[in-house]
């Protein structure tokens, strides 16, 4: 079986890559003392995957981590074990135990929900109402960086929904393995429907709240629940 | 304290490695700062990635957390880039855990691993908002304290640190705090507090001597300057090895550190006497951890951090009386948690054959072996009781049993070295080579690869080499040089580094109270982090040198009389200067000193009663008045 379970990488392990994420739950995985299942060879590794990398500096609400297991578990005692086992930073919120064959939760991906706060309010006074500006825009133009060189890329298409409340943002954006639209690229667009200098440096922590599948063409949930 | 947090919180957006500074570590201990009345900040003057390699960290705030009435926060050397913000942004060097300024703790202490991290203690003084000279701190000001294994001579930083303890930090730590807690709770004058901390056994506070000095620069008396403080400072020892304190919780860093594993100390203290080798002299006596104690500090331990890989360390593993039985009951334990068991530190002459064929049907990583010199002569001078049959025979061992990795590890500028003891490393280095291709191309592992490494001599206090020069810098430039060509061996990689380093940890190693001055400004020419090689500035330091008007060459290349004061002569270490210049003039006769195992050598230890296992008290004759021995109620020390 596999055991899918969503946790937090709270604001103050914000600056943990993604690598690092990977080795604090193998080894919250072995503190724990479940079953999980190793690969074979010199040095065996715990059978884990993530859902989605997290980027360095960004906070995760409902990462999920993808555990293949050796032995049965329950969904409490996963929850209750790993909980004890990793630091409060990284606390589990809930687990579910799927099939072996249960699609890979990489391949489900379709968008992530972020919530984007503008750290200085003068700025967001400025974005914040440009928001429905820039979405009124047939396309939005942003800088990206590609192995070519910055090139402008349309990423309307990109997001499925964008608003905005005192000094955050609500976005949620497409994140597939094909494409996917960064937090950073709507500050990007934002500056620019706001007529912001495009070397002005906007601070902002970015928080994703949850990971999105699609049950059906156009309806998305909760990719642990898929 | 709002405002600073944010501050930091903007900086950490814009450093390289931001968890460098962040804390919340599995297994760290956050304390309430209302919740204890004294505030300890553990400072460690290197980055995190060092500190955090340190088992001494891990123990002591471990330790000291554990009291009800004291807290331990920490705080590493920031790397440049944080520095530059911080001092643009000016906020002060803050504790991970609740980033405070040094400055509002009650005590400050460092851990003084190597010499050339004094500069990076002057640093975080300074960015922590505490006068850099001890003389020119206030009431207010916390209590700076420093131990470790440089504490060994404090003389060189002792300007800058108030009171240093000398010995085992588990035992010395809490008295000290205790005496500073009184000083908090009962109003004590500074000066009072460092008087009674000078009472405390292995205290030695600087401030309470005073060094004079010849005309040629040599130590003309050193003595108290008042009645609390002790002619003589005695080391302390730990009472009960096997038994000391352990955290159970060690913190796992998110990040990847230096040794990134489970340490177990299997063992202190060792009994070879390798005479170049101040931590052989200084942790005297040798004392070991049960196998059961081990094994369950190993098993708590892995529970607790979900390491993948524990080393057992000590000044000699080899020697470890059971090491195999422990090697064997840990692969029976581990091997269904997938932990991996190393052991560095590995002497050649070591029954290791059993445990070399376990260790591997876990992990294979490369075998690392220590003649230190090339030639049987040489290594009698420094004692390392190792014959080149020895080597061979172990490298020839490893090759057939399926290693192909093999490193060695010597140092050039011994005392009475020649250019053929030089030729003797490139020797070796092919007699292991030649060992590899005895065995049949089918039976050995495939990528031969033996890595020579060559550092540079440091003659260091406390063993029969501190009277001794060290080769000048343009010496040990031909020297390398010479091996350089020597050893273009096929299968074989050399590793050396520039003497620059070197030069100067000689300088500071046996420097005296005077050097505190180039230390200083040293650093005020914005020499910082020394150990790395990319900020290690050595022309500011020459510079340095030249504004005090002082001579690296007089504390680095000149041999010492007997009779000179030399400036940790007031330290007993347990070792004494009598038992290190009988060692020396042997080593001047290239004789050698059979291992204490095999018979006391009275080396000073003896003088402890109960201390030592090997120590034989007739030797004990006639003790010098001065040297009074430290006895615990347990007996051990």
């Amino acid at each position: 079986m596999r055991m899918l379970g969503v946790f937090e990488k709270n604001e103050r392990v914000r600056h943990i890559g993604h690598l690092d994420i990977q080795r604090a739950v193998q080894r919250g995985l072995r503190r724990s003392g479940l079953p999980v299942a190793y690969s074979n060879g010199f040095n065996p590794h715990i059978l884990v995957t993530f859902a989605s990398a997290l980027s360095t500096g960004a906070a995760g609400k409902r990462e999920i981590m993808d555990v293949k297991m050796a032995e049965q578990v329950t969904e409490q005692e996963f929850l209750s074990r790993m909980n004890a086992a990793m630091p409060p930073e990284m606390q589990l919120s809930s687990a579910r135990g799927v099939e072996d064959k249960h699609p890979a939760l990489m391949a489900s991906l379709k968008a992530g929900m972020y919530e984007i706060i503008l750290r200085e309010e003068v700025q967001a006074e400025q974005l914040i109402p440009a928001i429905d500006k820039m979405m009124a825009q047939e396309e939005i133009q942003v800088p990206r960086k590609t192995k070519s060189g910055i090139k402008d890329v349309n990423m309307k298409p990109l997001i499925y929904a964008l608003r905005g409340e005192g000094q955050k943002i609500f976005a949620t954006l497409m994140l597939t393995e094909r494409e996917s639209c960064k937090p950073a690229m709507i500050i990007e667009g934002l500056k620019r429907a706001a007529g912001l200098p495009e070397e002005e440096e906007v601070r902002t922590l970015v928080i994703r709240t949850q990971l999105l599948g699609e049950r059906q063409p156009g309806e998305l949930i909760p990719l642990e629940e898929l | 304290m709002n405002t600073m947090n944010e501050k930091i919180e903007a900086m950490l957006e814009k450093v390289q490695k931001a968890p460098r500074y962040t804390g919340g570590e599995m297994n760290t201990q956050v304390k309430k700062w209302e919740e204890a009345p004294l505030h300890f900040v553990f400072c460690f003057p290197d980055t995190y990635e060092v500190g955090m390699s340190h088992l001494g960290i891990k123990i002591l705030t471990g330790l000291i957390n554990d009291q009800p009435w004291s807290l331990c926060e920490r705080c590493f050397m920031p790397w440049v880039d944080m520095m530059a913000l911080m001092k643009q942004e000016q906020v002060p060097l803050f504790s991970l855990e609740s980033r405070r300024p040094l400055k509002d703790f009650d005590v400050v202490g460092f851990t003084l691993m190597y010499e050339m991290s004094y500069t990076n203690v002057l640093a975080m003084l300074e960015m922590g908002g505490i006068p850099i000279e001890r003389k020119e701190r206030e009431e207010a000001d916390p209590i700076v304290v420093a131990g470790g294994g440089c504490a060994s001579n404090p003389e060189p930083i002792s300007d800058f640190i108030d009171a240093f303890m000398i010995g085992a930090g588990e035992e010395v730590m809490l008295e000290v705090n205790q005496v500073i807690l009184e000083r908090k709770q009962q109003g004590l004058s500074r000066e009072e507090c460092l008087k009674r901390l000078a009472q405390v056994e292995g205290v030695y506070v600087p401030a309470l001597y005073d060094a004079e000095y010849h005309e040629d620069g040599t130590l003309k008396s050193f003595a108290p300057n008042c009645p609390e403080a002790p002619a003589r400072v005695v080391k302390r020892y730990v009472d009960n090895f096997d038994q000391a304190y352990f955290p159970t919780k060690l913190a796992v860093p998110y990040t990847e550190v230096v040794f990134d594993r489970i340490t177990l100390e299997i063992m202190r203290g060792c009994t070879r006497g390798c005479r170049f080798c101040q931590a052989g002299m200084l942790y005297r006596p040798v004392r070991e951890r049960s196998l059961e104690t081990l094994v369950k500090q190993a098993e708590t331990l892995v529970e607790a951090t979900g390491y993948e890989e524990i080393s057992l360390s000590s000044l000699s593993s080899g020697d470890y009386t059971c090491l195999p039985e422990l090697i064997r009951e840990l692969m029976r334990r581990m091997k269904e948690k997938r932990v991996s068991i190393s052991l560095p530190s590995l002497r050649i002459d070591s029954v290791l054959k059993e445990s070399l064929e376990e260790t591997q049907q876990v992990k294979k990583s490369s075998l690392t072996f220590a003649p230190e010199a090339g030639t049987q002569r040489l290594r009698d001078v420094i004692n390392k009781g190792v014959t080149e049959e020895d080597l061979i025979e172990k490298a020839r061992d490893a090759f057939q049993g399926g290693w192909s990795s093999i490193k060695l590890y010597f140092m050039d500028g011994l005392p009475t070295e020649t250019y053929e003891d030089l030729d003797g490393i490139a020797d070796l280095a092919q007699k292991v080579v030649a060992e590899y291709f005895k065995v049949p191309k089918g039976e050995r592992a495939k990528g031969l690869r033996v890595t020579v490494s060559c550092s540079t001599f440091v003659p260091k206090p406390h063993t029969p080499f501190q009277w001794a020069a060290q080769d000048t810098i343009p010496v040990i430039n031909d020297k390398q040089e010479h091996l350089r060509e020597v050893l273009k061996i096929k299968g074989v990689t050399f590793n050396w580094h520039a003497p620059h380093l070197s030069y100067l940890e000689a300088c500071f190693s046996r420097g005296d109270r005077r050097i505190g001055r180039v230390l200083k400004r040293a650093y005020e020419r914005g020499c910082m982090l020394d150990g790395w090689n990319d900020q290690f500035k050595f022309e500011e330091w020459m510079a340095a040198f030249v504004d005090c008007g002082l001579d690296p060459a007089f504390y680095a290349n000149r041999v010492r009389d007997k009779d000179e004061i030399l400036p940790w002569d007031f330290l007993d270490c347990g070792i004494t200067k009598e038992f290190l210049w009988r060692e020396k003039e042997k080593s001047d006769r290239a004789e050698v000193t059979k291992d204490c195992r095999l018979g006391c050598n009275a080396c000073g230890i003896q003088r402890i009663k109960g201390l030592c296992a090997y120590a034989d008290p007739k030797r004990n004759k006639a003790p010098s008045p001065s040297l009074v021995p430290y006895a615990s109620e347990g007996g051990e020390g």
